[in-house]
């Protein structure tokens, strides 16, 4: 999950990590964006989950791709493009 | 991940080398490259300041804005944005170039002038780490400038077009145009050598998107370690390169070390300066430099802070020299240290208020 600032992805990390979700934080993927930002990674399958705490808890964040490791590094494939 | 490591190791490495380079052909020594002294050259040559010895137009800014513009273009990274607090970020850019010219230098050329023996550059580097906590402390509280908009793409052509403009000028040299006669500002590697450097660090950087403050930043606020790699490739290879091309100016010690003073205070201060401003604004002077070519115009408006920060430095008799720091100098430090707290704690305090009432708003049904 990307962020339009830092200071979005540490609330991000600090409210989800109080659920008990598995996140880490991370520099964007070269992939995703030429940002020199911070973005979060999470287990695929909390996502939904994930998704409702942000817009319950008001967490502004930009985009949400999908890590797809293949056997030569990895390719990052948009998912959702709010 | 490993060859990720690498990649970006080797990425520092080529800037460190081509640093090396470009004092052999005749830059300044420790000044291979130096974002904040090539701005401040440059603003010297438009005759927006009228310190004599440090006034050219310096190819490798030209190169760096380019080189980003092209690969950017190519790569279909180049997108025209803005509107992120300009003028906090025009006033911060102010305060990160006078910060820098106290130190004498940008973190690049703090690295670099570490990697030549420069130990005055090694209290630089632990003042620019307070710097880069202490700004780490307001991100972690709720300092952000803003998300950046999508604008006209002509904007986004803005900074290239300067780009371009200054190289028209540095070829012609028209009367208007100041060149320094001696100093700093009189030694530079030819033209074309400059721009090539320059054009290829700058389409490195925009491909690894290697950023001073980032890899401290990065270090401390994630544990992620990536980008300071970078940071240590250029270190590294840039010693190298020294060793090899520029052997007889190498010597370790604080004293006489070539265009830097060492007054142990006054490096560390100046240098948490711009290492605040760095963070608050995301990136250190070449990071900025590059983002504007790439069509940031919020970087644009940093680097015409930074080009005024210059031309107040030299105006008022603040910026450093090897015979030391003037009073002036400390005291535009020690405003420039207020002044940026008070900016960020004010952004801390409204941003604190508004997620509460955002919060309060949404969050009944939540939290019952």
């Amino acid at each position: 999950m990307t962020f339009h600032s830092t200071h979005h992805s540490l609330i991000f990390e600090k409210e989800i990590k109080e659920k008990k979700i598995d996140v880490r934080l991370m520099p964007v993927p070269r992939q995703v964006s030429s940002s020199c930002g911070t973005s979060a990674q999470f287990p695929c399958e909390k996502r939904e989950e994930i998704l409702k705490i942000c817009s319950d808890l008001v967490i502004e964040f930009d985009e949400v791709h999908k890590i797809e490791k293949q056997c030569k590094g990895n390719w990052f494939s948009k998912l959702l493009n709010l | 991940m490993k060859g990720n490591k690498i990649k970006i190791i080797l990425s520092g490495g080529l800037i460190g080398i081509l640093a090396a380079l470009l004092v052999k052909f005749g830059n300044p020594l420790n000044m291979g490259v130096c974002v904040a002294c090539f701005y401040r050259d440059i603003t010297g040559a438009l005759g927006l300041h009228r310190a004599a010895v440090v006034q050219y137009i310096r190819p490798e800014i030209i190169g760096f804005i380019l080189g980003a513009f092209i690969i950017a273009l190519i790569k279909g990274e180049f997108k025209p944005r803005g509107g992120s607090s300009p003028i906090l970020r025009f006033i911060l850019g102010v305060f990160l170039m006078i910060g820098a010219l106290v130190f004498l230098g940008c973190p690049l050329r703090m690295i670099l002038r570490l990697s030549n023996g420069d130990l005055n550059a090694l209290v630089g580097v632990v003042g620019y780490i307070v710097g880069i906590i202490i700004g780490i402390q307001f991100l972690k509280r709720g300092f952000t400038l803003g998300r950046s908009e999508k604008q006209p793409a002509i904007s986004g052509y803005s900074m290239p077009a300067i780009a371009i403009a200054l190289l028209i000028f540095l070829i012609v040299a028209p009367s208007f145009i100041i060149f320094s006669e001696s100093g700093p500002g009189a030694m530079a590697a030819p033209i074309t050598y400059s721009l090539i450097a320059g054009l290829i660090i700058g389409g490195v950087i925009q491909r690894t998107r290697l950023c001073t403050a980032g890899g401290f930043r990065d270090a401390f606020l994630i544990k992620d370690f990536h980008f300071l790699w970078g940071l240590l490739g250029i270190f590294t290879f840039s010693l190298i390169g020294n060793l090899v091309f520029n052997f007889e100016s190498f010597k370790i010690g604080f004293e006489a070390q070539p265009i830097a003073h060492a007054d142990f205070l006054w490096n560390f201060l100046g240098m948490i300066l711009t290492g605040i401003c760095a963070v608050l604004l995301g990136g250190c002077p070449l990071r900025q430099t590059i983002l504007a070519g790439e069509g940031d115009t919020d970087a644009v408006v940093t680097i015409l802070g930074f080009i005024v920060g210059a031309a107040f430095a030299h105006n008022f008799g603040l910026a450093a020299s090897p015979k030391g720091v003037p009073d002036n100098g400390k005291i535009a430090v020690i405003i420039g240290l207020a002044i940026v707290l008070c900016i960020a704690t004010a952004v801390v305090l409204q941003n604190t208020k508004q997620r509460k009432l955002l919060k309060e708003k949404k969050g009944g049904q939540v939290n019952a």
